[in-house]
């Protein structure tokens, strides 16, 4: 039978549980106002700035302009013919843990951005026709002629890489529900993958997370996951323009939450470089009117793109710390929930053992009586 | 009177202006400019200074800390790293941000970005302009 004192001690600890999701779901929430603020003041420069830029880019095309982030993609086929560059990946997920699926759902965007291959289900025309969306489709052009990017599968590297995961895989023991460790045995067959690529992460999860896989991680940023600073997104771009410019990288695709609401965000993939002006063909065709650039198109475009990149990177930042605060106040108003579910069962079980205890007893002594008459 | 759509917009505080005007008067890199209703398009970057914006027969002036401008002929459209009535400039700080970048251009320490420096002094004197301050 069950003993009172251990049942007692266990609502003590559920309680104490409690206690401590509360705090973290009201600190969380009161971070998450924060930055929600933060990122709706961002949004109507970000969204003007994407206005123009799409303007520009509509009216760039078919332009003898020569500018090195701007291309097209025949152009970009043709660079990469002898080229050996790499793919970057900018991952932006959280510090801390605790936020429900948050991290784990950047995660799986990364890995299906980084491992598409152009075969499988998802194809480059699922891209919900934003024009600043083309990893896949820039990807399906160069894969004819950069085979050295994807590698065959090697089983022993292979092996290495998905060590890790096997390992907490075989740690739940096989009890919980399949479809889970099956995911997960799906998604980390990656070594083959590893040599193209480079990753710059944001947050301390991303980082472990890429790291136990072997991926080769050249910058990371940890601590500002909660509130970012423009200064960040800055260097990012700086180092992502500098090694796009001396030809080491020949994509980069940013992997971040967009916020959506207080209940809903989703992972998205955005490319920063290159400008592929092939995309924005759809965008405003009719544009037919040229501007005047002072003092010169160049000039312009050399101040202009940079800043649109950082902007674009402190925006993604934005969203995923709004994403990352509100996600965590879910998580943690649901632990709480269930904590006070949880000590309602325990203490209808202590209840009832008490019950039971005291019955047993009253028996006793109704036989006890029974027996000394 | 022909009318012209302003909107300013900062990172940090969002769409700071937006408004219908007669005439804003800009300052890019390369000079003083007017813009009036259907002006042909144009995309160039600011230097931090004092708009004038003229609206409603009156005149006002907007602060813009350097940025981009972009001139449709229905629509001017400023991003701007930073925007303030000039009834909300801090003298006392920019003097102080005046003093500092001196400081640093005046050191010429090899650590220093210099660019910065000099666009902090820009920043500054541009602020205390607008406020009828002349610093030496």
């Amino acid at each position: 039978m069950a003993n009172l004192q251990h049942i007692r001690r266990r609502i003590k600890s559920v309680k104490n549980i409690q206690k401590i999701t509360n705090a973290m779901d009201m600190i969380a929430r009161s971070r998450f106002n924060a930055a929600r603020e933060a990122l709706l003041s961002n949004l109507p420069y970000v969204a003007k700035t994407k206005e123009i830029m799409r303007r520009v880019m509509t009216q760039m095309r078919g332009q003898e302009y020569e500018h090195p982030f701007v291309k097209t993609r025949a152009e970009l086929i043709a660079e990469q013919e002898q080229g050996a560059g790499k793919f970057l990946f900018i991952v932006i997920a959280s510090d801390k843990g605790l936020a429900g699926s948050f991290s784990s759902n950047v995660f799986k965007e990364a890995h299906d951005t980084i491992e598409y291959d152009g075969t499988g289900e998802s194809s480059s025309l699922d891209d919900d026709g934003d024009d600043e969306n083309f990893h896949k489709k820039n990807f399906d052009a160069l894969k004819g002629i950069k085979p050295a990017t994807r590698r065959t599968p090697k089983q022993q590297r292979q092996m290495s890489a998905t060590g890790g995961m096997a390992r907490a895989a075989s740690h739940q023991g096989g009890g919980g529900t399949s479809s889970g460790s099956v995911e997960v045995a799906r998604e980390y067959h990656d070594a083959d993958y590893i040599d193209g690529i480079e990753l710059i992460t944001v947050g301390r999860r991303a980082t472990t997370h890429f790291k136990q896989r072997g991926y080769n991680i050249i910058k990371s940023y940890h601590g500002i996951s909660e509130r970012p600073d423009y200064k960040y997104a800055k260097e990012i771009a700086d180092l992502i323009i500098d090694r796009f410019d001396s030809g080491e990288i020949i994509d980069v695709t940013l992997i971040y939450t967009q916020f959506k609401s207080a209940i809903s965000c989703s992972p998205d993939n955005v490319t920063l470089l290159p400008i592929v002006t092939d995309d924005y063909a759809k965008v405003g065709a009719n544009l037919k009117e040229e501007y005047i650039y002072e003092p010169d198109v160049v000039k312009i475009l050399n101040d202009f793109l940079p800043r649109r990149i950082a902007t674009r990177i402190y925006g993604a930042m934005l969203h995923s710390a709004a994403s990352e605060l509100s996600s965590r106040m879910n998580a943690m108003s649901n632990a709480t929930d269930n904590a006070q579910e949880l000590v309602g069962r325990l203490n209808l079980f202590y209840n009832k053992v008490r019950q039971a205890g005291i019955t047993n007893e009253i028996n006793e002594i109704v036989g006890g009586a029974n027996a000394l008459e | 009177m022909a009318t012209i759509l302003l909107e300013v917009a900062t990172p940090d505080k969002g769409e700071v202006f937006s408004k219908e005007i007669n005439m804003l008067i800009t300052r890019s890199i390369c000079g003083e400019l007017g813009i009036l209703p259907k002006h042909a398009r144009l995309l160039t970057e600011l230097l931090p200074h004092a708009m004038r914006i003229k609206a409603d027969g009156g005149e006002t002036q907007l602060f813009v800390s350097g940025g981009f401008m972009e001139v449709t002929p229905d629509k001017i459209t400023i991003l701007a790293d930073a925007a303030e009535n000039p009834d909300d400039i801090d003298v006392e700080r920019a003097k102080a941000a005046y003093n500092r970048a001196e400081e640093r251009l005046a050191k010429k320490d090899s650590e220093i970005d210099i660019d910065r420096a000099e666009a902090a002094l820009a920043r500054a004197k541009a602020r205390l302009l607008v406020k009828g301050v002349h610093m030496g």
